[in-house]
C-alpha cells in the first residue's frame, strides 16, 4: 500500500486584487476585488514506503503548498489526499504523529530555550517513551555531532547547529515518513554533506519515506533515484532521475576558443548557444552529430586554440525543462 | 475507510508548555521590575485623585472615599491578569508564519496558546503578592468578609475567561487581517474605561450605563469589583455571575467559529 497517494489534487488560493503604487492600496481598503490563482493544478502521484523522491520545481511551482497539503494545513480545493492511511486535513493530529517535518527556512525548536528543553518537550508532545527517546537522541547525537550545543539556547546556534538539531527533532519520535523542505539551504559544504549522509543513513536503517523539495540539485543526485518535477501546478516529470538524464541529456555542449575572431560563426548540426569574445558554445543532439563529426567540421573552416566538450548535469537539464516544458511527451510513470 | 480514530488525550504536553512560558516570562526580569514600579505610582496616583475628587463633591452613598479608594487599588491589582494579552503567541505566530509548525504537531493547537497563556498569566499573577504588600504601604484597602471573598473570587475568575476569550478574537481576526494592532488599541481602552477599571460604572449617567452593561467589557472588572466593595450584594451575585457565564459561553462560541474557520483558511506568510 502507498504510504502517500493523491488523485487531482488542486489549490486555488484567493486574494485581494491591487493596483501598484499607493492609488491602488488606498483603493484596496475599500474595494474588494479578488483574483485566483491555482497553486497546485491537478497534482497525482504515489509514494511507496521507504522511498526517498526528489520533489523538485521553481519558485512558486506550488511545491510547498503540496506539502501543506500533505502535511494537513491546508485543506485542498478539490483531489484527494492519503498519507499513511489518514485524510491529513481531517486527521491532522493523527497525521503529525506519522511524519516529520524540517524546513530550512523556519525553525521547529522553541526559540527561547535550551535544544535539550525543546528535545524534551518534543518527547512529551509525541509520547515518546523514555527508552526510545534516550536511544534515539544517543544516536543522532553521535551522527550530529550534538553534545557540544546541547545546553545552548537555540537563538544562539548558528545555522548549521540550529539545522542539525532541526533534523533530530524531526526524527525524534520515529515518524514513517519526512518531508524536508530546502533542508541545507545556506549551509556550508561540510554540514550539507553530513545532513545528506544523516538522510541517507535514517532512510537505509529505519525505512523511513523521505520527499525533499530543494533547489540543490545535488542533494537530489546524492539522495534520490527518483524524483517528481512540478512547474505551475502541475507535474511536468515523475520517473528515474536516470531516465531524465538519459531522455533529456542529449544535448552535449561543444566549448570552442577561436584563434582569431570571424564576424561569422556556423557549423552545420550545431546550434550557437552563446559567444563571448573568441569563445563560442556549440549545442549539439548527441544522437543525431558525433562529437567527432562536429569537431571535424569546425577544424574545416575555423583555426581554434582551444577546445572541450561538456556533458549535461542534472541542473542544465531541469533548466531546460522549466524553460521548454516536458515537450509534449506523456507522462512519465514510475518504475 | 476513512476511519476517523478519537486520539487519546494527554494533558502533559500542555503542562510542559505551561511551565515553559512561565520560565519563558521569568527571564524578562526588567519587565517584571518595571511592570511593578508602574502599578505602585498608579496606585498613589489614583489615591490622590480620588481623594481630592471627593474633598470637593458630596461622596455618593454606596462609595465613600475608603471604598473608591480599595476599588481603585483592587482595580490595578487585577490588572496585573486581566491586562495580559495571553493569546498573543497567536498573532505572533500566524504574522511570521511559524503556526505552520505548530499545526504540524499532534497538538491541539488552541489548547497550546490557552497553556502558554494559562502559564504566562499565573507567572504574572504571582506578582500580585509584592504586589498588593507594597500598595498596602501607600493606601488602605478594606478587606471584606470570607463569603464576599470568596463570591470575589469566583468572580475575577469568570472575568478571566470573558478576557480571555476576548483576546482570543481579537488575535484570531489576524487569520484574515494578519494586522491588528489598531482594532486592539481601542478595545484595550474600550477595557479600561467601559469596562469600568479607571471609574466605577455607578458614576456613569443612566443612559450610557445601559449601553455599558450591554458589552461585556463589564464583566471583566466591573462585576467582581462591585462585589468586593459590596454594591453588588449577596442577593444579587446569582445573576451577575449568570450573566458573566453567559458571556463567556457567546465570546466562547464566537472564538471556537472564528478558530475553525481560520484554521481552515490558514494563510502562512512566506511560506
Amino acid at each position: 500500500m502507498p504510504i502517500i497517494e493523491t488523485v487531482d489534487l488542486r489549490k486555488v488560493f484567493r486574494s485581494i486584487k491591487r493596483e501598484p503604487g499607493l492609488r491602488g492600496a488606498l483603493g484596496a481598503l475599500f474595494t474588494r476585488e479578488y483574483e485566483e490563482k491555482a497553486a497546485v493544478e491537478g497534482v497525482s502521484f504515489s509514494l511507496e514506503p521507504g522511498e526517498v523522491v526528489g520533489y523538485i520545481g521553481p519558485n512558486g511551482a506550488g511545491k510547498s503548498t503540496t506539502i501543506k497539503m500533505l502535511t494537513g494545513i491546508l485543506v485542498p480545493t478539490s483531489g484527494t489526499v492519503r498519507v499513511a492511511g489518514l485524510v491529513p486535513y481531517e486527521q491532522r493530529e493523527a497525521n503529525a504523529e506519522n511524519i516529520g517535518v524540517v524546513f530550512g527556512q523556519r525553525s521547529q525548536l522553541y526559540w527561547d530555550l535550551p535544544l535539550r528543553e525543546s528535545f524534551e518537550l518534543l518527547r512529551s508532545i509525541y509520547d515518546i517513551s523514555r527508552d526510545r527517546y534516550r536511544e534515539n537522541l544517543a544516536e543522532f547525537s553521535r551522527l550530529l555531532d550534538l553534545e557540544r550545543f546541547m545546553g545552548t539556547p537555540v537563538r544562539q546556534l548558528s545555522l548549521g547547529e540550529r539545522m542539525r538539531g532541526d533534523f533530530a527533532a524531526a526524527m525524534l519520535h520515529d515518524p514513517k515518513l519526512v518531508f524536508l523542505d530546502e533542508p541545507t539551504i545556506g549551509l556550508d559544504v561540510i554540514a550539507k554533506e553530513s545532513i545528506r549522509e544523516f538522510v541517507a543513513r535514517v532512510n537505509r536503517e529505519r525505512g523511513t519515506t523521505v520527499i525533499l523539495t530543494t533547489h540543490d540539485l545535488a542533494d537530489v543526485e546524492r539522495l534520490c533515484p527518483r524524483i517528481i518535477l512540478i512547474d505551475e501546478g502541475k507535474v511536468i516529470y515523475d520517473g528515474a532521475l536516470e531516465r531524465l538524464r538519459e531522455e533529456y541529456g542529449t544535448h552535449r555542449t561543444l566549448v570552442v576558443t577561436l584563434f582569431e575572431s570571424y564576424p561569422e560563426f556556423a557549423v552545420d548540426g550545431a546550434v550557437v548557444e552563446s559567444r563571448e569574445a573568441n569563445v563560442v558554445r556549440l549545442r549539439f543532439d548527441r544522437r543525431k552529430l558525433s562529437a567527432e563529426t562536429l569537431v571535424r567540421r569546425v577544424l574545416d573552416r575555423y583555426a581554434i586554440s582551444d577546445i572541450a566538450i561538456v556533458e549535461p548535469d542534472i541542473e542544465s537539464i531541469v533548466r531546460r525543462l522549466y524553460l521548454e516544458g516536458y515537450g509534449g511527451t506523456a507522462r512519465v510513470e514510475p518504475p | 475507510m476513512s476511519v476517523t480514530m478519537r486520539r487519546r488525550f494527554r494533558l502533559e504536553p500542555y503542562v510542559e508548555f505551561a511551565k515553559r512560558a512561565i520560565a519563558r516570562e521569568a527571564t524578562y526580569r526588567f519587565n517584571v521590575f518595571t511592570g511593578l514600579g508602574s502599578l505602585v505610582v498608579r496606585v498613589y496616583l489614583l489615591r490622590t485623585v480620588w481623594t481630592a475628587l471627593y474633598a470637593h463633591n458630596a461622596a455618593p452613598r454606596e462609595l465613600p472615599l475608603h471604598a473608591i479608594v480599595t476599588y481603585s487599588t483592587v482595580a490595578l491589582l487585577m490588572g496585573l491578569v486581566l491586562d495580559i494579552d495571553q493569546t498573543r503567541a497567536l498573532y505572533d505566530r500566524l504574522h511570521d508564519g511559524s503556526i505552520a509548525t505548530d499545526f504540524m504537531k499532534p497538538i491541539n493547537v488552541p489548547l497550546y496558546f490557552f497553556a502558554d497563556g494559562t502559564g504566562e498569566v499565573l507567572f504574572h499573577g504571582a506578582l500580585l503578592v509584592p504586589a498588593l504588600g507594597f500598595a498596602l504601604l501607600l493606601v488602605h484597602v478594606d478587606v471584606p468578609s470570607l463569603g464576599v471573598l470568596a463570591a470575589f473570587a469566583v468572580s475575577f475568575l469568570l472575568g478571566y475567561f470573558v478576557g480571555f476569550f476576548l483576546n482570543f478574537i481579537l488575535n484570531c481576526s489576524a487569520f484574515w487581517t494578519l494586522e491588528i494592532s489598531a482594532v486592539q488599541m481601542i478595545v484595550t481602552w474600550l477595557t479600561d474605561l467601559l469596562g469600568g477599571q479607571l471609574v466605577p460604572l455607578v458614576f456613569f449617567p443612566a443612559a450610557l450605563a445601559g449601553v455599558v452593561y450591554a458589552l461585556p467589557f463589564a464583566a471583566m472588572f466591573s462585576t467582581p469589583l462591585l462585589i468586593y466593595v459590596g454594591v453588588i450584594g449577596p442577593e444579587r451575585y446569582f445573576d451577575v455571575m449568570a450573566s458573566q457565564l453567559a458571556w463567556i459561553v457567546v465570546l466562547g462560541t464566537v472564538s471556537t467559529l472564528l478558530w475553525r474557520a481560520g484554521a481552515r483558511r490558514v494563510v502562512v506568510q512566506g511560506g
